[in-house]
């Protein structure tokens, strides 16, 4: 399974909607994939470790660094299936490289 | 007249009748399916929402009675009277959108979101629809205080537009800190950046008394990271429960129960806060779509929700900062009732210094320290609404004491809810309430006008620098 972390101000709001939409979408092309929304202020390095991929809604300053490959994800937002899919291509891309999903 | 009042309750009453959260259900499926969404979906999200409102409720049930006996013994022990018990923007969330008024609101703010952008008074298309209630919640006051249903919104869309307005200001700043091209779409019409013009006001009296205090901005990131959980929301609530338990001579069995209890339930909040949002989601693509089919594919910036710029350091380093201060000011405020808790952490306060700041750290928390009375007065004078409202949604258990109420002490719009009240008792015909209203508004516009002229200033130097590129 590809796991995936989705960060925004309270963790419940646009960070939920990029979720629902990046396993929707991964999982109407096939990966197998689960994602993570929470806030961004309560992202650790030790956290960071569990995922394959860091989906914020734009640049993030969390203070470390990481591995971890990142994806802005803000375009889903906009709720225009145009503008999301470059998004949904890059992320397909990480899934691919990283073997799993 | 009467004819057209007997059929609307004829019609309306029985719905009305089976309390807030079936009367959502039929409302939010039948406004989603107006919009275009399918019947599955529209049904999901309301079924959703009425499994929001029922579950907040049932947890600020739980808060308020595990917390009754604690509080009275505080109040008696510190002599503090800080009855207001604060939930945090989630359960204030699910009791707006539990009143059929703040979808009313919600589509005349769609009408006039279209308007503008039609009468390119705008470039900004707003779909954060959940925040709405931010706005709804000002009408709803408004009304509370005795407003009637078309003073509240004139009241709405008057404030909605300045929004709008304020969204395209600060479109060039948002650039500035998410290091974006401007191309990037990305704007908010959120209701915390209504503080900006008196933030503004701040910044300007700053500049001229306190710049060397600029030297001192440190590494907010660095300081996020040393706090770690410690500010998460679990260990907030650890904290309060400590805090009142040992303030008001709880036993330790006692006060690891109030820690662990105010823990879960600030959590619950979160969690069931994310359900609801979740229910309004048909709803806003809906919504989103009938907007773009009758802008005809236009390109304009896209009205977000705030945390796009959470990525920000100072945002959460400010809050960090600001909430053992305004827990301090909480106690010695005179006229606050509020005791912080689910709202501490001040995301309703943090980002609007931002965006004026331009992150300067110092600024940010000195600035967040002067204007959080007013956010802790106007939590205070909602109180008796958000209190009333929970109470027909069913959330307050019998038997708690007549003087518990609830709010939040950090809800965007500390402003706004003062224009309310003002206007909402001008509406009864008092002439002094007229007159303050009146002056409270005209001053609320200049100030914003003020504002505008100085983030266009600000607008052309960014300008200035694109084209020198």
């Amino acid at each position: 399974m590809f796991k995936i972390l989705a960060a925004c101000g309270a963790g419940v709001n646009s960070s939920h909607q990029i979720k629902d939409a990046l396993e929707t979408e991964m999982g109407n092309r096939g990966y197998d994939v689960q994602a993570d929304a929470v806030m961004v202020k309560d992202i650790t390095e030790d956290m960071m470790k569990n995922y394959d991929l860091f989906t914020p809604i734009a640049a993030t300053d969390l203070g470390f660094t990481s591995d971890v490959p990142v994806v802005d994800a803000g375009p889903i937002l906009y709720r225009m299936p145009a503008m999301a899919a470059p998004v949904y291509d890059a992320v397909e891309k990480v899934i691919k490289e990283s073997g799993k999903g | 007249m009467s004819g057209i009042i007997s059929f609307a309750n004829a019609v309306f009453k029985p719905l009305i009748d089976l309390g807030a959260a079936p009367m959502m259900l039929i409302v939010l499926t039948i406004i989603a399916l107006v919009f275009r969404v399918k019947f599955s979906k529209a049904l999901e999200g309301g079924i959703k929402l009425a499994i929001a409102l029922t579950a907040i409720s049932a947890v600020i049930g739980l808060l308020t009675t595990a917390f009754q006996d604690a509080l009275n013994a505080f109040v008696k022990s510190t002599g503090i009277q800080l009855s207001v018990t604060d939930l945090g923007w989630a359960p204030l969330a699910t009791i707006t959108w539990g009143s059929p008024y703040t979808l009313f609101f919600l589509l005349i703010m769609v009408i006039v979101n279209v308007i503008m952008i039609v009468l390119n008074k705008t470039n900004t298309l707003d779909v954060d629809i959940f925040d709405i209630w931010h706005l709804a919640f000002v009408g709803l006051l408004a009304m509370f205080f005795g407003a009637n249903l078309l003073i509240a919104t004139i009241l709405v869309i008057f404030i909605g537009v300045l929004k709008i307005i304020n969204s395209d200001l600060m479109k060039p700043t948002f650039n500035d800190l998410l290091h974006a091209p401007a191309s990037n779409p990305m704007t908010t019409t959120h209701m915390n950046y209504m503080m900006n013009p008196l933030i503004m006001v701040f910044d300007k009296i700053f500049d001229v008394i306190f710049p060397w205090l600029d030297k001192f901005d440190f590494d907010a990131a660095d300081l996020n990271k040393k706090i770690g959980f410690w500010g998460s929301k679990f260990a907030i609530g650890v904290y309060l429960g400590i805090f009142i338990g040992l303030l008001s001579h709880q036993g330790v069995k006692e006060i690891f129960t109030l820690s662990f209890t105010a823990a879960f339930c600030l959590e619950l909040f979160s969690l069931i806060g994310s359900w609801f949002i979740a229910a309004v989601e048909p709803l806003s693509q809906g919504i989103t779509d009938f907007a773009n089919r009758r802008l005809k594919g236009r390109t304009m910036n896209v009205g977000l929700d705030w945390p796009f710029i959470a990525g920000r350091a100072e945002i959460w380093a400010a809050a960090n900062v600001l909430a053992p201060i305004m827990l301090l000011e909480a106690l010695v405020l005179p006229g606050n009732k509020i005791l912080p808790l689910g709202g501490i952490i001040a995301m309703g306060v943090t980002p609007a210094l931002l965006v004026v700041t331009r992150g300067k750290i110092v600024r940010m928390i000195v600035i967040g320290a002067l204007e959080l009375p007013v956010f802790l007065w106007a939590g205070t004078l909602a109180a008796p609404m958000v209190t009333e409202t929970a109470k027909k949604l069913g959330a307050f258990p019998k038997g708690l004491a007549s003087g518990t109420m609830i709010s939040h002490s950090t809800m965007e719009g500390p402003i706004e809810k003062f224009l309310a009240y003002l206007v909402g008792n001008a509406s009864k015909g008092q002439i002094t309430f007229v007159l303050y209203a009146a002056l409270a508004l005209a001053a609320y516009l200049l100030i914003f006008i003020w504002y505008a002229r100085q983030m266009k200033k600000r607008n052309a130097v960014y300008a200035a620098a694109e084209a020198a590129k």
